[in-house]
């Protein structure tokens, strides 16, 4: 059985009120969204600004309460949990969030910020806990003696590593991950995507990976979800969505991405126009108006998500008429074997120096 | 031929409250030549954005030391008076930012802002001038200009800015555009139609580009040449398919291997230990030394000298060639 369930999905948020309070306009942040992931897997949510993928993460976890649709986490309904057991499901599923520098409290040290999640739901009596800490901060890649620091003293890449522990504090089972890298230099990024990844194989964890980077997205998703305004439009295993990418939205998307390969050899598809408000979504298919391939129907029907014997699901009338996605793939570059050979020096030295895959070099803070 | 605008031995240094001299750039050398487009990569604080900021003339004076010479067209911009600088700003030489909200003024019509812009350097009269700016923004690609140019820039989403950004950029035909990651806080079909674009005006205007940016896609696919930025020095420097294909730095090495990719799936991303050294007090040796895994001693003693690796490439690592160190 599958660790989470979403049914239809669905959260409208009131954008304009009459002057009696009457909602009168709504941004249909979420419109129906159904998906499954597994214990121990990643699911990724892509698409643009305001296509409604936080949303999804928040009414997953209950942060926001959704209009309709159902959540069910391991067996259990969450919609119809009361507060104490909403509380003993949060120990179960965590969030990390885009910006370390915002997300962990300045006026707190590391102990304090790690100890919090014990205390609150009494994991470990308090005379082992700083035990604990020490030990959660091993697990991210973090020197224990650190633990008396507070925020500020570290830099973007260690805050998310502490953001981490501190989700990983009540030994969850989900974590979402909201962007966790879009706020990082490129090379932390990678040390925090392999960190996740080696969390995931070492703790079983699954995680459901917001970003609107399909290059990071392919590096760590099992499968894929890809939304446009509120709705999904195209889900799949991530190896299938990225060798044949269906959904003119998702194809727009793959090839929007810059390679890093000078003359690549692709076709663009570069979309004209605005992405439409999520006020006022256009009617039938949310994509007719950016969509190369649109014809009558889809201005004024929209297609239902159809998945095909291989769990390969699609939101488009004409999904069966499209040219191949050939042309638009990236042909593979890998690096010439002597480059190969050079960058894997960069990954050597790294497993190395500790187990969690992360140099505790990079451990010390910015300020001594 | 000469190029539009050459950088020699440029260093700045910020003098903090406390005393503190922070070498923000050290003995940078950059030219860039009519119609081409050079990219500046680098991690933040690498002093890219400094340098781009030390061209235009907008770091402040109290606080900042800079040395050397930037000379464009002429003139050497560390010598030249305000006054001209003034009339060379946002004529000859123009910047786009990357937040393009912060970078309009809420308070006054794009079109005001834009027609400010081409009466301050090219005078005329007011109805010429707004003539000019929906030509502008008709060249960018702003779907009815003639209305939207009585709007204000909070109506307009983040794409339509950064174009009206842009349009503003190119009001008086400048030879040199710099645009400091001009896309990083768009969403990727908006950064796609944004490069599309600064190629289309490229081409049609044959100016010369500094691109700024993180992204090595970017880079690769708008730039002819690039110069990495490591700790307020130029690491390397070469024509993009040289860079990508046979990197000479251990710095752009692991930057390469560290960006996953859709080309290729690799089951361990490339990761650089350590940080950044402080740039109050910049190591003795090579200065990224501490985090390079193929350091010698020879590397933390006296900071390495660039070496040529082939025409038009360089490299500042005294273990080039690379290639020789895995074969």
């Amino acid at each position: 059985m599958a660790l989470l369930e979403v049914n239809g999905l669905v959260k409208h948020f009131v954008a304009e009120r009459s002057l009696l309070g009457r909602a009168r306009a709504h941004v249909k942040a979420v419109d129906g969204v159904s998906f499954s992931l597994e214990a121990g897997k990643t699911l990724a949510l892509v698409g643009e600004s305001g296509c409604g993928k936080s949303t999804v993460s928040r009414l997953v976890l209950r942060l926001i309460e959704p209009d309709a649709g159902s959540v069910q986490f391991d067996g259990r309904d969450l919609l119809s949990l009361d507060a104490d057991a909403l509380r003993k499901f949060r120990r179960e599923a965590q969030i990390i969030f885009q910006d370390p520098y915002a997300s962990l409290n300045p006026r707190m040290t590391v102990a304090q910020i790690l100890t919090e999640p014990l205390a609150l739901h009494d994991l470990v009596p308090p005379a082992q806990r700083r035990e604990r800490v020490a030990e959660i901060l091993r697990l991210v890649g973090l020197e224990p003696r650190l633990a008396r620091r507070y925020p500020h003293e570290f830099s973007g890449g260690q805050r998310q590593r502490i953001a981490i522990a501190r989700a990983l504090a009540v030994q969850p089972k989900l974590i979402i991950c909201d962007e966790p890298v879009s706020a990082l230099d490129v090379s932390i990024r990678s040390q925090i995507l392999n960190l996740l990844r080696e969390l995931q194989d070492r703790l079983g964890l699954a995680y459901i990976f917001v970003s609107h980077d399909l290059a990071v997205v392919k590096h760590i998703a099992d499968r894929v979800a890809v939304m446009n305004l509120g709705c999904i439009v195209e889900e799949a295993d991530a190896d299938k969505l990225f060798a044949q990418p269906r959904h003119p939205y998702s194809r727009a998307l793959l090839s929007a991405i810059p390679l890093p390969q000078p003359h690549a050899k692709r076709a663009k598809v570069v979309l004209q126009g605005e992405i439409p408000s999520a006020l006022n979504p256009p009617s039938g298919c949310r994509f007719h108006t950016r969509c190369p391939f649109v014809i009558d129907r889809c201005r004024a029907e929209a297609p239902a998500l159809v998945a095909d014997g291989a769990g390969h699901a699609t939101a488009c009338h004409r999904v069966s008429e499209l040219p191949s996605a050939d042309t638009i793939l990236p042909a593979t570059a890998g690096f010439s074997p002597a480059l190969a050979k050079l960058v894997a020096a960069f990954s050597r030295k790294t497993e190395g120096a500790n187990p969690a895959g992360v140099g505790i070099q990079s451990a010390r803070p910015t300020t001594t | 031929m000469s190029p539009l605008i050459e950088i020699r031995d440029l260093r700045i240094r910020f003098h903090g409250d406390d005393g503190r001299i922070t070498h923000a750039v050290d003995s940078v050398d950059l030219s860039v030549a009519n119609g081409a487009t050079l990219g500046l990569v680098g991690e933040s604080g690498c002093g890219k954005s400094v340098t781009s900021l030390a061209i235009m003339g907008l770091l402040p004076k109290q606080t900042t030391e800079i040395t050397g010479a930037i000379r464009f067209d002429g003139f050497d911009l560390l010598k030249t008076p305000d006054q001209t600088l003034r009339d060379l700003r946002g004529n000859r030489l123009a910047m786009i930012f990357q937040e393009p909200m912060t970078s309009l003024n809420p308070s006054f019509t794009i079109g005001d802002q834009i027609i400010e812009t081409i009466l301050r350097h090219r005078g005329g009269s007011r109805k010429s001038a707004r003539e000019r700016a929906i030509e502008l923004l008709r060249r960018v690609h702003i779907p009815s200009p003639e209305r939207r140019i009585d709007e204000y820039p909070h109506k307009l989403s983040g794409g339509m800015r950064q174009r009206v950004m842009i349009a503003m950029a190119l009001a008086c035909d400048p030879q040199l555009l710099i645009a400091d990651e001009p896309t990083t806080a768009l969403d990727v079909t908006l950064q796609a139609q944004i490069l599309e674009l600064m190629r289309e005006l490229k081409a049609a205007s044959g100016a010369a580009i500094i691109l700024i940016t993180h992204d090595l896609g970017v880079v690769a696919e708008v730039c002819d040449e690039v110069a990495v930025m490591y700790a307020g020095e130029i690491v390397e420097r070469a024509p993009v398919e040289e860079l990508f294909s046979v990197p000479q730095h251990p710095y752009t090495i692991g930057l390469l291997g560290s960006i996953p990719r859709l080309d290729h799936r690799a089951e361990q991303l490339a990761t650089i230990e350590g940080m950044v050294p402080n740039m109050a007090q910049p190591p003795a040796g090579c200065r990224f030394a501490a985090r390079c895994p193929f350091v010698l001693e020879a590397c933390t003693k006296a900071p390495p000298p660039l070496i040529a690796v082939s025409p038009g490439h360089v490299s500042r690592c005294i273990r080039t060639p690379l290639e020789l160190l895995v074969s």
